[in-house]
C-alpha cells in the first residue's frame, strides 16, 4: 500500500470538509460505539475480561519463539506447510511461488490486513494471477481502482450507499440501486461463481493456536469460510505475533474481539482450520499453507513498543478516537489508521516516514480505556514523541519553543516576569471584547477560534498584593 | 540463514534468551493444562439460553421430540416459508425418511446453486446461541454455507454451556480437531454499507434450528 | 490540615480568579492553604511533547516545592493527573526519588475530588443561578476518576440545574500543543463540543480544566455565541471571591 503518512496534516484538514466521509464517520458514533457499549454492559465484568485478554497476549509474547515453534510443529504434523517471511517482499514471493507451482490463475481473498501491509494484490497481478477481494467492503474498494480501506473492520466507512450504487451501476452494468440489501445481493451473485472457480483462497488469521497448529478466523459474511473451503489451495497470511497458547485462550479472546469491534457477542462465523482436507472429505483445500510474517514485529518485541504486539485488530481504538472520527482513515496514509496506526505505522515504516502520526492525538486516552487487551496507546505515542525528540525529527520552531519555555519554567523569577508581561500584552490584544482574534505564533489556534484574553495581572501578583 | 532462523533468532534475542535451546517444559505444561479463562456467569439453563441467543441472532428455532420427526418439521418449515422442498443434506442424515416427508434431499457435496442445506452439528453452545460444525466425510462444511437456507438439527443433549466445553468434548471424543471447525451464529450478514446490517452476504440468508429432545 | 495549592500555569496567567476560588473552597473546608511562590508548571507540555529531560527537571522542582504538605490540590485534572499518574513513570529509573514521588502523587488531588473524597464537603458557598452543562475533561475523567465529584458538588447549589450534554466525555480537542499543531482538527473537535453543549440550552458550560475551557470558549465566541458563559467549576462552587 502506498505510504502517505507524512501528508497527514493536509489530508486530515481536507477531510474535515468532506461531507460524504463525515456522514460515514458520524455513523460510527451512533452504531459501533453504542453497540460496543451495550455488549460490554451486557457481559458483566468486562474489565476482568480485558485483564484476562491482556494476560493471554502477554503470555504468548513472553515465549513467542517457543509458541511459534510449537505451532509450526503441530501444523506440520497435520499436513499444513508453514512458511516464514522476514518482510513484505518475501511474504509476497512465497505466495506467488505457491500460486505458480500450482498453476493458480485466480485467488479468492478474504479480508487480511497483513495482505494490505505487504501489498499482496499488486504482486499477484504482476505475476499474472488475479486476486478477487470477496469481503463486500474490500470488493467495493477493489473495483474502485483498488482504493485503500479507511478502517480495519469497516473498510468502506467513508462511502455512502449512493457511492456504492453509482459504482456497481458503472462497473457491473446493472440497473442502479441504493438499498444496501439489494447491493449486497448483487455483489453476492457476482462473487459466487468466482468463489466456485478460484484456484486458491487467501485469508488472514485472527489467531494461531499453538496447541493444535490451527489458524482461526472470524467473519460475518461467510466469505472467509468460502475462501477456505472451496478452492484447492488455502494460504493463510498472518503476523508472527498472532499466536496464542490454547483453544481456551482463543475462546477468551473471542469474547473480547467481536464485542470490541462491532458489539457482537460472537461473529457469525468463527472458523478453525487444522491441516488440509482428508482424502475422504468432499470439501476443503488439498494444500494448506501458512505464511508467518515478521515485517518488523520481532523488532517491536525488543523495544518499548512491545505492548503494541498484544493488538488483536478490533478497531475499537479508532472507533472511539475523536481525531479518527473527525478525519477518517485515509488521512493516516497507511494500512492501520487511528491510534493503533499512530504507533504501528511509524514502527513499521520508520518514524521519519510518519512524523505527524505519534503527535496526531489529544492524549485523551479514550482508545486506551476501550482497548480489549489494555494497550496503553497514549503512553506508546508519547514514547515515540520522545524518540522523535532524541532523533531531531521534530520541527525546529517546536524544539526551540519548548527549550525556551522549559528553561524559563525552571527560573521562577524570570518566569514570573515573563508571565506578567504576557498577561498585559494579551489583555491589550484582547481589547474591549476581551477576545484575541489573531495571536502571534498561534495561527493554528486563532484561525478557527478566538483566544479568550487574560485579566491582565497574574495570580502570583494578585496573591502577593493581597497578602501584604 | 533461513528466514525462519533469522526471525526466531531475533525473537529470542528480543526475549533475552541466553541459551540456544530454551526449555519448553513451562509452555508444554500450560498447554497440557489448557486452563479455562474468564466466562460470563452461568445463571441460565443451557437449552433456554441457546434458544434465546440463537433467536436474538436472527435464527429461528423449533423443537421436535425425536429424530424421526425431523423430516416433517423440515418440510413444514420449507412450505410455510415458500422455499424449495429439495436440496442437500449431510451424509450423516441420509437415513432419515425425507421422501416420506415429500422432500428431495440428496446426500452429496453441496453445489453453488443448491438452495437448501440440512446439517446436524457436533454440538451447540448455549452462551452465544452457536452451532459447532466439525468437518468430515459425513459432515462436509459446504452444506451449511453455499445454500441460501441452512437447516441445522441439534440434539438437545449436545447443548453445552460454553465454547470451552465444546473443546473438551472434542478432545474427549476425538482426541483432537477435525480439519475445519466452524462456529455458526445465525445467518450470514454484513454491515459494510453504511453500517446497515444486511442478511445473506455470502452464506445463508436464514438459519433454522430444529432441536431434538 | 496544610494544603498546598498547585495554581497551574493557566490559572496564573489567564484566570487568577480560578485559583482564588479554589483557595476559598479549601478554606471553607477547614484547610490551611499555602501557595508555594516558586511554582511554575508541572511539566506536562514537555512530557507530552517528548521532552523528557525538561519534564523530569520540572517534576523535581515540583517535588521540592510541594513535598512538605499534607496534600497538594490543583484546580485541574490535567496537572493533577500529570503528578498523580505520570510522575512515577518519569522516575522509574531513580528508586530513591521514586519513593518520594509516589508519596507526593498519593497526596495530590484534583480540586473537586479533594473536596468530595477527602474533605467530604456537603455544602459550598457558591450562589450561581441557572442551568449548567458539565464537560468531563479527559485527564480528570480517565486518569483520576473525576466524574461524580463535580456533579455532587453542583447538586448542593440550590440555584443550579445540571443538564447533561451528549458526548460529555468526548475530548474537546484541546490536547495541549495539539491545539496549535493540528489547529483545524482541534477546532473541529471544539466545534462538536460547543454544538453538544449549546444543544442543552445551558446558561453556562462548566469544566474542571482551563485548557479545555479556553478552547471551548474560544470556539464558542468565534461561532458568534457571546452569551453562553464558560466557567471553571471552582468559580461556580466558590461564588464571588472579591
Amino acid at each position: 500500500m502506498e505510504l502517505r503518512s507524512n501528508e497527514f496534516k493536509a489530508r486530515a484538514a481536507a477531510n474535515l470538509g468532506d461531507a460524504k466521509l463525515q456522514k460515514g464517520l458520524g455513523l460510527i458514533k451512533v452504531k459501533a460505539v453504542v453497540n460496543r457499549a451495550n455488549a460490554v454492559a451486557e457481559f458483566g465484568d468486562f474489565e476482568a475480561l480485558r485483564e484476562a485478554g491482556k494476560a493471554i497476549r502477554n503470555r504468548a509474547l513472553a515465549d513467542l519463539d517457543l509458541y511459534l515453534e510449537r505451532f509450526e510443529r503441530e501444523a506440520t504434523a497435520r499436513g499444513a506447510v508453514v512458511h516464514w517471511a522476514e518482510n513484505a517482499s518475501e511474504a509476497c514471493r512465497i505466495v506467488v511461488a505457491i500460486a505458480r507451482e500450482n498453476g493458480v490463475k485466480t485467488v479468492a481473498k478474504s479480508k487480511s490486513m497483513v495482505s494490505e501491509e505487504v501489498g499482496l494484490n499488486d504482486t499477484l497481478i504482476e505475476a499474472g494471477v488475479t486476486p478477487i477481494e470477496t469481503d463486500l467492503g474490500e470488493y467495493i474498494l477493489q473495483i474502485n481502482d483498488a482504493e485503500p480501506p479507511s478502517h480495519i473492520v469497516m473498510p468502506v466507512i467513508h462511502k455512502t450507499a449512493e457511492d456504492v450504487a453509482d459504482l456497481f451501476h458503472e462497473k457491473h452494468g446493472t440497473p442502479r440501486k441504493t438499498d444496501p440489501a439489494a447491493l449486497t445481493r448483487e455483489a453476492r451473485e457476482i462473487l459466487r461463481p468466482k468463489f466456485l472457480s478460484a484456484d486458491m483462497g487467501v485469508s488472514g488469521a485472527n489467531f494461531l493456536v499453538a496447541e493444535t497448529g490451527s489458524t482461526l478466523i472470524v467473519t460475518n459474511e461467510g466469505n472467509g469460510r468460502l475462501c477456505t473451503t472451496l478452492p484447492r489451495l488455502h494460504v493463510a497470511l498472518t503476523g508472527i505475533e498472532k499466536v496464542v497458547p490454547t483453544l481456551e485462550d482463543a475462546s477468551t479472546l473471542l469474547r473480547l474481539l467481536p464485542r470490541s469491534a462491532t458489539g457482537q457477542a460472537i461473529t457469525n462465523y468463527v472458523s478453525v482450520h487444522t491441516g488440509p482436507k482428508h482424502i475422504d472429505e468432499s470439501d476443503g483445500p488439498q494444500q494448506f499453507h501458512i505464511v508467518l510474517v515478521d515485517n518488523g514485529r520481532s523488532k517491536l518485541l525488543a523495544g518499548e513498543m512491545r505492548e503494541m504486539l498484544r493488538c488483536i485488530r478490533c478497531g475499537a481504538c479508532m472507533n472511539h478516537c475523536p481525531v479518527y472520527q473527525a478525519v477518517g482513515g485515509h488521512a493516516y496514509g497507511w494500512v492501520y489508521p487511528g491510534p493503533m496506526g499512530n504507533i504501528l505505522t511509524p514502527s513499521y515504516v520508520g518514524l521519519e516516514n510518519a512524523v505527524a502520526l505519534p503527535n496526531a492525538a489529544t492524549m485523551c486516552n479514550q482508545c486506551g480505556v476501550v482497548c480489549p487487551v489494555k494497550i496503553p496507546l497514549p503512553d506508546l505515542m508519547r514514547k515515540l514523541r520522545e524518540e522523535q525528540m532524541a532523533r531531531g525529527l521534530k520541527p525546529w520552531p517546536e524544539r526551540a519553543g519548548l527549550a525556551l519555555w522549559g528553561w524559563a519554567a525552571q527560573q521562577p523569577a524570570l518566569y514570573a516576569l515573563g508571565t506578567r508581561i504576557a498577561a498585559r500584552f494579551m489583555k491589550w490584544l484582547g481589547g474591549s471584547e476581551k477576545l484575541i482574534h489573531r495571536l502571534p505564533l498561534a495561527a493554528g489556534w486563532t484561525n478557527g477560534r478566538d483566544f479568550p484574553a487574560p485579566e491582565g495581572r497574574t495570580f502570583r501578583e494578585l496573591y502577593k498584593a493581597r497578602r501584604k | 540463514m533461513s528466514s525462519r532462523d533469522a526471525i526466531l533468532g531475533r525473537v529470542r534475542s528480543a526475549l533475552g534468551r541466553k541459551v540456544s535451546l530454551p526449555d519448553t517444559a513451562a509452555i508444554e505444561s500450560y498447554i497440557a493444562a489448557h486452563p479455562v479463562g474468564l466466562q460470563p456467569p452461568r445463571d441460565w439453563e443451557p437449552e433456554l439460553r441457546f434458544r434465546a441467543r440463537a433467536e436474538a441472532l436472527a435464527s429461528t428455532v423449533e423443537k421436535v421430540s425425536s429424530l424421526q420427526a425431523v423430516p416433517g418439521a423440515v418440510a413444514r418449515y420449507l412450505v410455510v416459508n415458500k422455499l424449495p422442498t429439495g436440496g442437500v443434506c449431510w451424509p450423516s442424515l441420509r437415513k432419515l425418511d425425507w421422501i416420506g416427508a415429500g422432500l428431495g434431499m440428496e446426500d452429496r457435496p453441496a453445489r453453488g446453486d443448491d438452495l437448501v442445506g440440512v446439517t446436524g452439528c457436533y454440538c451447540a453452545i448455549a452462551e452465544t446461541g452457536t452451532l459447532m460444525l466439525a468437518s468430515g466425510p459425513d459432515t462436509p462444511a459446504a452444506a451449511s454455507l453455499l445454500p441460501e437456507t441452512h437447516i441445522a438439527v441439534v440434539d438437545t443433549a449436545r447443548i453445552v454451556p460454553f465454547m470451552e466445553d465444546a473443546w473438551a468434548l472434542l478432545r474427549a471424543e476425538r482426541g483432537g480437531l477435525p480439519r475445519a471447525v466452524n462456529f455458526v451464529s445465525g445467518p450470514s450478514r454484513t454491515a459494510d454499507i453504511e453500517q446497515t446490517v444486511t442478511m445473506g452476504a455470502h452464506g445463508p440468508y436464514r438459519v433454522h434450528i430444529i432441536l431434538v429432545g | 490540615m496544610r494544603v498546598a495549592l498547585f495554581v497551574t500555569c493557566l490559572a496564573d496567567l489567564m484566570k487568577p480568579g480560578v485559583a482564588f476560588a479554589a483557595i476559598r473552597l479549601l478554606e471553607h473546608g477547614g484547610c490551611t492553604v499555602e501557595v508555594p511562590q516558586t511554582q511554575t508548571c508541572c511539566g506536562q507540555p514537555a512530557y507530552n511533547s517528548g521532552d523528557r529531560a525538561t519534564a523530569l527537571a520540572l517534576a523535581k522542582k515540583t517535588l521540592a516545592e510541594f513535598e512538605g504538605f499534607d496534600y497538594v490540590v490543583a484546580p485541574s485534572g490535567s496537572c493533577g493527573g500529570m503528578i498523580r499518574a505520570h510522575y512515577p513513570e518519569l522516575f522509574r529509573d531513580d528508586p530513591a526519588t521514586l519513593k518520594r514521588i509516589e508519596g507526593l502523587a498519593s497526596r495530590t488531588y484534583e480540586l473537586t475530588d479533594f473536596l468530595v473524597n477527602v474533605l467530604k464537603l456537603d455544602s459550598v458557598p457558591g450562589d450561581f443561578r441557572g442551568t449548567v452543562t458539565y464537560h468531563d475533561s479527559c485527564s480528570g475523567l480517565r486518569e483520576l476518576g473525576v466524574k461524580a465529584q463535580p456533579r455532587a458538588l453542583l447538586a448542593t447549589l440550590p440555584g443550579v440545574t445540571l443538564t447533561e450534554m451528549n458526548e460529555a466525555e468526548t475530548c474537546c480537542g484541546f490536547g495541549g500543543t495539539f491545539s496549535l499543531k493540528f489547529g483545524e482538527v482541534s477546532t473541529q473537535l471544539a466545534d462538536n463540543k460547543c454544538g453538544n453543549a449549546c444543544a442543552t440550552g445551558a446558561d453556562a458550560i462548566v469544566g474542571g480544566d482551563l485548557g479545555c475551557l479556553l478552547n471551548i470558549e474560544g470556539r464558542l465566541r468565534r461561532r458568534g455565541d457571546l452569551k453562553t458563559q464558560v466557567l471553571h467549576i471552582a468559580e461556580v462552587l466558590a461564588g464571588r471571591t472579591e
